[in-house]
């Protein structure tokens, strides 16, 4: 049973579309990747999802309710733009956000001191935010985010900022919730992160939908054309085969992009020079997501069909 | 409610807990008292440069007797105590009379040469008393000249002897022995009373004989402690919602509540300080009535009224000022919205003093139905007594709950939009879409 169901959801900003005719399952305990340029419609839709706005039109189920305040304790949320009261005391502030959830005041009291101490900011329950080091807040407010437990946490741009510790921390207490049966949602521009955490990514574009489904699916479904490639030939050599569509030189080899039959290509390739690798690959997530929204992909007008990887 | 009481009693208990309520509390009373207390103490700081003035006395009959009068005033008219020598304490300027003939000028003009007497600093002023001052009928006058019209007593007390000098000597024209004139300029007292009241069983109750200090100074006072509250609390609001939103707190907030809730947690923690303090100051007011021994001339229902009209105003104002602080993302933006609203606050204060003047009039009357205004004068009008019509108790109580109700609406319409907004601030007329959207 999806834990969010989005259904033909529109949301405009007076002649701006935000977000055009969104549909989207989210699988319960999944942990699902929001990905996309800056200003494509990721904030929107997960501010839809918390109903902290409202769609224009289409419905969204979130556990399945789709009233704002029977869903609104079972869900935890870290914003994109950080901020904690300077003057309360670490563990006053986690207390009010633990009880604005709904927690009585013992249990509330027992969680934040359990991750106080995980989070080696047990010394610091009692100083005032204003004093900690950016990291420590960023910790802080994570803690916050997840100290009620939630069925479903959304992270939006969890590691921005973070130093590779921190990170770490962050990440494994993630992917502990996730095991626990949380189903997370998480907005990142770091593909890297979302490849190597994510079962399923969902990529929005100008507003539309333009990849969503199985993180393995979508990889081989625009797999077969990349080519990791290592030669001596020169540049314009490469562009004057025909099948090849594009050139990543990634320094130690290259990776291209190629229609039609790898096998040909090689040929071709062996002709004008000395190949040391031409490995057929499935291309990087970050690859992916340059195809979709590169500077080559810009003004071309993208829509759903054109990439392989929709789902729905 | 839950929520809404998690966020009321956070802001409440965060507010009351800091250094700068405890600070406040003291520091309201230490303001007021220290602004009566400098006027106290500044009554006796008065220029005491002795002000000399030239009298051209065309009729040649009143100088000595101003003279006269001038020196028994300077003799015992300006000391604030009763000790006699060194002990006495001055609290008024002198005056220095000196004869001007009309002869001295040559037949020219006699008011140029006394001009530039003035303008060189060796007098304050000059009078020229017309010659036909004595016949009522002639229409002579006192002319008074000087570059400080601001300062009155020279020329006031001047006009005092003048007349008292030209009423004794017209007496005098009359033959009346001087017994006969103190009977004839004898005062009778005016004691002022309420009104007497009637039982049910028929037994009158004697009217009360008038505090005019106590019905002056209720009233002056709830208003004044009204207007303080409102404008230390609920503008403190509209900095703090301000503050969440520039710190982006407000979106993780809202991702627990609803922004209606949000608004209406921190609008019942404000009212809750505003009530808290309201208690301290009219406990202090009880106590001090009680001291005083005139707590029997204020009715416990008034205490009541207080907090109802503070109570009221705290939510009407409190909600806009709320309501402002959501919809814009930098103070210097919502000080312009600040200003309509903080000259709806200030109008009870400026109409203040014709309705306590006249408590029944219909100006006061209207101006009390006027729902943002109606916590603080229908507050007085009901302190002076006997107070307003029932109806109008009932129909000022009731608009006020309504404007109130509208008031949290309308903010709650505002603060929903605006909690996220970002960039310029809205216009009015964007506001009024805001409140009028579904």
């Amino acid at each position: 049973m999806p834990i969010v169901q989005i259904e033909e959801v529109t949301k405009t900003y007076g002649k701006h579309t935000a977000v055009s005719n969104l549909s989207l399952s989210v699988p319960t305990g999944s942990m699902y990747g929001f990905i996309g340029p800056n200003g494509s419609g990721k904030t929107t839709t997960i501010r839809m999802i918390l109903r902290i706005i409202h769609p224009d039109s289409g419905s969204i189920e979130v556990l399945g309710n789709r009233s704002a305040a029977a869903a609104n304790d079972e869900l935890g949320y870290l914003p994109e733009e950080r901020g904690l009261y300077k003057k309360l005391t670490v563990r006053r502030m986690l207390m009010y956000y633990a009880t604005l959830k709904g927690m009585s005041t013992k249990p509330a009291a027992i969680e934040v001191s359990n991750w106080l101490e995980r989070f080696e900011l047990g010394e610091w329950s009692t100083k005032k935010i204003e004093t900690l080091s950016k990291g420590m807040s960023q910790k802080v407010q994570f803690i916050a985010s997840v100290i009620a437990k939630p069925k479903l946490l959304i992270l939006d741009e969890p590691f921005s900022g973070l130093d590779p510790v921190n990170r770490e921390t962050i990440r494994s207490s993630i992917l502990e919730l996730r095991q626990q049966g949380t189903t997370v949602i998480f907005s990142t521009h770091d593909m890297g992160v979302a490849e190597k955490m994510c079962d399923f990514v969902f990529m929005i574009f100008q507003g539309e939908k333009v990849l969503d489904g199985p993180l393995e699916s979508i990889k081989a479904q625009n797999g077969a054309d990349s080519v990791h490639l290592r030669w001596n030939g020169s540049r314009e050599d490469l562009h004057s085969i025909g099948e090849i569509q594009k050139v990543i030189d990634l320094g130690a080899y290259q990776e291209i992009q190629i229609k039609g039959d790898a096998q040909r290509v090689l040929r071709q390739l062996v002709d004008k020079g000395s190949v040391q690798l031409f490995e057929i690959a499935q291309p990087s997530l970050n690859e992916i997501f340059l195809r979709i929204a590169g500077p080559a992909a810009k003004g071309s007008a993208a829509t759903t069909s054109e990439f392989a990887g929709v789902t729905s | 409610m839950k929520k809404i009481l998690v966020v009321a009693s956070n802001e409440y208990l965060i507010a009351v807990t800091s250094k700068a309520f405890l600070i406040g509390v003291i520091m309201m009373p230490v303001f007021m008292g220290g602004a009566i207390g400098v006027q106290y103490l500044t009554r006796d700081q008065v220029d005491l440069t002795t002000r000399k003035i030239a009298i051209v006395d065309e009729t040649g009959r009143l100088f000595a007797s101003l003279a006269q009068a001038a020196d028994a005033r300077n003799k015992n008219g300006i000391y604030s105590n009763d000790q006699e020598g060194e002990a006495r304490q001055q609290s008024a300027a002198k005056f220095e009379l000196q004869q001007v003939q009309l002869g001295e000028d040559n037949g020219k003009r006699i008011d140029v040469p006394l001009t530039k007497r003035v303008k060189n600093g060796e007098l304050f002023a000059f009078a020229i008393i017309d010659p036909d001052v004595f016949d009522p009928n002639s229409g002579g006058v006192v002319r008074y000249h000087s570059q400080t019209p601001s300062y009155q007593a020279l020329s006031n007390w001047l006009q005092k002897a003048i007349n008292l000098e030209i009423k004794r000597a017209r007496i005098d024209e009359l033959g009346l022995s001087p017994e006969s004139v103190a009977a004839l300029s004898s005062q009778t007292a005016l004691q002022q009373f309420g009104l007497v009241e009637t039982t049910a069983g028929g037994d009158v109750i004697e009217a009360k004989e008038e505090n005019r200090i106590l019905t002056f100074a209720l009233p002056f006072g709830g208003i004044m402690l009204m207007f303080m509250m409102i404008m230390t609390i609920a503008p403190a609001m509209l900095n703090n919602v301000l503050e969440e939103k520039m710190q982006k707190i407000s979106e993780f907030l809202i991702s627990s509540i609803t922004p209606f809730q949000l608004m209406m947690g921190k609008l019942i923690g404000t009212v809750g300080i505003g009530l808290t303090l309201s208690t301290i100051y009219l406990g202090a007011a009880i106590g001090l009535a009680h001291y005083f021994d005139i707590s029997d001339s204020i009715p416990f229902s008034l205490y009541a009224w207080f907090v109802f009209y503070l109570f009221a105003a705290l939510v009407i104002f409190g909600s806009i000022f709320s309501a402002i602080g959501a919809a814009c993302s930098e103070i210097k933006d919502a000080q312009s919205l600040m200003t309509p609203v903080i000259m709806l606050v200030v109008i009870p204060v400026m109409c203040m003093g014709p309705v306590l003047d006249s408590p029944t009039s219909l100006f006061a009357k209207a101006v009390s139905l006027f729902p943002p205004a109606t916590p603080m004068l229908m507050f007085a009008r009901i302190a002076i007594p006997p107070g307003p019509a029932a109806w109008e108790i009932v129909l000022g109580t009731l608009l006020t709950i309504a404007f109130a109700i509208g008031c949290v609406w309308a903010a709650g319409k505002v603060f929903r939009i605006g909690i996220l907004s970002q960039g310029q601030a809205p216009t009015m007329a964007k506001l009024a879409q805001w409140i009028i959207s579904k």
